[in-house]
């Protein structure tokens, strides 16, 4: 088996690669390997791409499917061509889907679920790797409060024990992020969970936009109350406002800059074609680069997202007043405990609220959370997403969802499960800007798919196969993929669940 | 340190009458008259009695805070009572809390809102008894209790051993009567919790029961001055009493495989009972445990190898440890989240804990951890009245909520700090 997940690391490079040419076919013909009951061809879906042939198709047939896009089949079927989703619809009746001949076809129960793949938009998986040891503490660069500069993924770990358990709890993509020590604490990325990474970049999910963690609120303040500041909430502000104000300057000589560089350039043209030497000594001098700037200039330009952990709702509107006088958007607010004071306002202006199902108390900030905060959220017409900040609890966030869509509807408020599952599926997904290309079942998306044990709302419920980009790279039935830290150590865990 | 001078201080409030579930020493304040609540009959009911028996459309008769009836069909012929038809609707005994620290401890990250500990150099401080400051008033109680969970054991942190544990019934708001025991066990820290080392731990510990043990019988001469330098100050020591008497258990937090086993020698060793709490490489020495017929209280969901003594955590321990023949109770370790228990439960049930067993994880199996279950963890006449009417027909899935809350026979208010917050927001018009 574990040579299985070795074969599919090798095909992945190719899978990536031809992801695009399967797009492309997906429309017209699929040819594939044809071993419909052999399930560990479906292991290796880039087998055949070597030789010179199309993408392997995998049709799942037989659940109820929830596509997270609005609609539920029945019992449903989901064709997979290479990397991508090709069609979704039901096994009978109009919205009966054709199985491609020659495709490797997984028979399902009826009682089993398949929905897109969880994403969780706040992890420290790799970070805060486990064991939690000082040497495994990469999450948060205390150096000063303001630290842009810094990246998650040069901190993180890819052997960390944690990410194959995120992966058996249906997870295939996250946002790992810095910790909350510092004002500013540096950039976010997006990972798909492969198996067995040697790298970061192994897991990375290619071209997601990048992210900017920046914290609200008591961590800062405590973190670096003693260490010069900043000591009160307004030294928080304050802060921030000089780091983007500096932003704002570092933009504009840049920008004074190319325009320079454009005059010279024109003006050289000019010269040569009269004199042929020129004149470089006019050249304009490139002012210095500076890496936390350009990250937090890239947030003033839309193209990096900013997740901002903020607690209070006084605070997330206080927030929100300050992106404004710079003229940049939060994405999404995380940790959001007060989302629910504020839903109407969070609704108007677009900004997402990762939280918890029913986390509270364990600091101030978080005092006043209740486990409607999402629905609540919802039913104001806010994208609300339910997150882990855990690694325990990234496990299970198809039960937090559950949990928090059941005390909305006790209290009330009519919670759909399409509308739950988009708390951990395509909202998390827009708000790491990858939504139009996985986050739900839609033809052309990633093929990022779990297959669950039966309602993915119920307590008894897990996760049995797992696709990430059409490669089955979690089945119950077999061996949990091990770390490196694994071997050795956790080997009579083998076989456990 | 000697503590002989300490000594002289009269320490008579602090004598134990562990296990007995006795009333708390603190007198009934003025502004909360004594009630006597009517007889209550709820019927129509599936009760899940906790040890595997179910009546279907059974009845409970309460009086006076306890069960004094419970029957297959109905009660009647009861002067002055008050008659709940069930509708069919599911009832269990109460959830039971492990290990927390409800009223001790308000907001986590705020030190000035904890009594949970006491702050001292001392490793051994068994005769710390928090029970005079558990708030009636924290906001953590009735959050617990409006999902279910009826009683709780609240057990201090810190040191070696961290002092006595107290037991709970979470009427939120009565200060009078919420403690009903205020010193059920001793609970204690293993691993490198003294001197950075296990195995100075362990020394530690069999020093400190073998002082309360020659104290115990050498106090006149100690307090004439003739005695050897003691571990600890006399009232720590005195603490360790009810459990050299196996009149209270000793709880200890531990989760390695060896550290379990080092426990299991204690045990024998010292002839006292102990329940281990946390137990994550507990399916390791399941044998063992079940051998020395060890309760152990652990967390389902903890299945990372979060530190190198927890490497060998899984989700089907408890499966394992109960197919042993372990008594298994379930807990949550975060008292703001202490209900989620259920949800604990189901997780191991969908990870092979039989159904029956994960109801008596979380009532019989948890008073059993504290030596309480002649009084608490089933439905039976003479316990005390501490249940849950479910709106659901299993009380582990997320879509079950407790529909009403009894404890001790009385009714509860379901609200809470949190539903007010919200039904303040339900309407955002009003901003």
């Amino acid at each position: 088996m574990h040579g299985s997940y070795g074969m599919y690391r090798r095909g992945f490079a190719r899978v990536a690669l031809l992801g695009a040419l399967a797009l492309g076919f997906a429309c017209t013909k699929q040819t594939a390997t044809t071993s419909p009951t052999d399930d560990d061809s479906t292991l290796d879906p880039a087998t055949d791409q070597q030789s010179g042939k199309e993408a392997a198709t995998i049709v799942l047939r037989g659940a109820t499917v929830m596509t997270a896009a609005g609609d539920r089949y029945a019992p449903g079927v989901v064709v997979i061509v290479g990397d991508a989703i090709t069609a979704v619809g039901a096994v009978d009746g109009a919205d009966a889907i054709e199985i491609p001949e020659q495709a490797t076809i997984v028979e399902l129960g009826a009682e089993q679920v398949i929905t897109p793949g969880i994403i969780d938009t706040h992890s420290h998986m790799g970070v805060y790797a486990s064991p939690g040891l000082k040497a495994h503490s990469d999450g948060n660069e205390m150096a000063g409060p303001v630290t842009a500069y810094v990246r998650a993924e040069d901190g993180f770990w890819p052997q960390d024990p944690q990410l194959n358990h995120a992966l058996a709890g249906g997870v295939t993509s996250a946002q790992i992020l810095p910790g909350s020590a510092n004002l500013i604490g540096g950039r976010s990325f997006t990972i798909k969970l492969r198996p067995n990474p040697r790298a970061a970049e192994d897991l990375r999910f290619a071209d997601a936009p990048a992210g900017l963690k920046i914290a609200c609120g008591e961590n800062p303040k405590r973190v670096y109350g003693e260490k010069g500041g900043p000591v009160t909430r307004m030294g928080n502000v304050a802060g921030y406002r000089k780091a983007f104000q500096e932003a704002v300057e570092y933009q504009r000589k840049w920008a004074s800059y190319e325009r320079k560089r454009v005059a010279w350039e024109a003006k050289d043209k000019t010269q040569s074609d009269n004199k042929p030497e020129g004149d470089a000594a006019e050249q304009p001098e490139p002012p210095g680069r500076d890496f936390g700037l350009e990250t937090l200039a890239g947030v003033l330009d839309g193209e990096i997202l900013v997740h901002m952990h903020c607690y209070r709702a006084d605070e997330m509107l206080l927030m929100l007043d300050l992106a404004d006088s710079y003229g940049f958007s939060i994405r999404s607010f995380h940790h959001a405990a007060e989302a629910y004071k504020i839903a109407d306002v969070l609704a108007a202006r677009g900004t997402a609220a990762s939280i918890w199902a029913d986390w509270w108390g364990f600091k101030l900030e978080a005092y006043d959370g209740v486990r409607e905060n999402a629905a609540l959220l919802t039913r104001a017409g806010g994208r609300a997403i339910i997150h882990s900040d855990s690694a325990e609890g990234i496990q299970r966030l198809n039960q937090e969802a559950s949990k928090a869509m059941h005390a909305g509807r006790k209290a009330g408020v009519e919670i759909t499960d399409e509308q739950a599952l988009a708390w951990i599926t395509i909202n998390p997904a827009w708000a790491l800007g990858v939504d139009e290309r996985t986050g739900s079942l839609e033809p052309g998306k990633a093929a990022d798919i779990v297959v669950w044990s039966g309602d993915p709302f119920s307590v008894y419920t897990r996760a049995e196969r797992v696709y990430i980009d059409g490669a089955l790279v979690f089945d119950r039935a077999s061996e949990r993929p091990r770390s490196d830290f694994d071997l050795g150590l956790r080997d009579d865990l083998r076989g456990a669940p | 340190m000697n503590y002989r001078l300490l000594a002289l201080i009269p320490t008579l409030l602090l004598s134990s009458t562990p296990g007995l579930a006795a009333a708390p020493p603190q007198a009934a304040p003025v502004s909360t008259p004594a009630r006597v609540d009517a007889p209550i009959i709820l019927t129509n009911a599936t009760i899940h009695v906790g040890d595997g028996v179910v009546l279907d459309g059974g009845s409970i008769l309460i009086q006076a805070g306890k069960i004094t009836r419970i029957e297959a069909g109905a009660i009647t012929g009861v002067a002055q009572a008050t008659t709940v038809d069930l509708g069919g609707k599911l009832v269990t005994p109460g959830l039971i809390a492990a290990d927390t620290d409800l009223g001790l401890v308000e907001i986590s990250g705020e030190d000035t809102t904890h009594d949970n500990a006491r702050k001292d150099e001392g490793a051994i401080k068994a005769g710390y008894n928090a029970a005079s400051a558990i708030n009636a008033d924290s906001s953590l109680l009735a959050i617990q209790a409006i999902a279910g969970v009826t009683t709780a054991a609240v057990a201090p942190r810190g040191g070696l051993i961290s002092g006595e544990v107290a037991w709970i019934d979470l009427l939120a708001g009565d200060h009078a009567t919420l403690v009903a025991s205020p010193r059920v066990a001793v609970v204690a820290n293993f691993g490198r919790s003294f001197a950075s080392s296990r195995a100075a731990s362990l020394a530690e510990l069999r020093k400190a029961f073998e002082d309360a043990a020659w104290y115990r019988a050498n106090q006149r001469g100690y307090e004439r001055g003739d005695a050897r330098e003691l571990i600890a100050h006399p009232a720590d020591l005195r603490a360790l009493w009810p459990v050299l008497d196996k009149a209270a258990p000793l709880i200890v937090r531990a989760h390695r495989a060896s550290d379990l086993l080092a426990l299991v020698e204690l045990k024998a060793a010292l002839g006292i009972e102990i329940t281990i709490v946390g137990a994550a490489e507990g399916w390791k020495v399941r044998e063992q445990l079940a051998a020395a017929k060890i309760t152990v209280v652990i967390q389902p969901t903890d299945n990372l190898p979060s530190s190198f003594d927890t490497l060998g955590a899984r989700l089907d321990n408890a499966a394992l440890l109960h197919e042993a023949g372990v008594t298994v109770a379930i807990a949550h370790f975060s008292s703001h989240n202490a209900r989620n228990i259920t949800q604990e439960a189901g997780v191991a049930v969908a990870n092979g804990l039989p159904r029956d067993a994960a109801l008596a994880a979380v009532t019989l199996n948890v008073a059993r951890a504290y030596g309480m279950d002649h009084e608490y963890g089933t439905l039976a006449p003479g316990k005390v009245a501490s249940l849950v009417v479910w709106d659901g027909l299993d009380p582990f899935e997320l879509s079950t909520a407790a529909e009403q809350v009894y404890v001790r026979g009385r009714a509860l208010d379901m609200r809470s700090r949190q539903t007010q917050l919200r039904d303040r927001y339900l309407d955002l018009e009003r901003f």
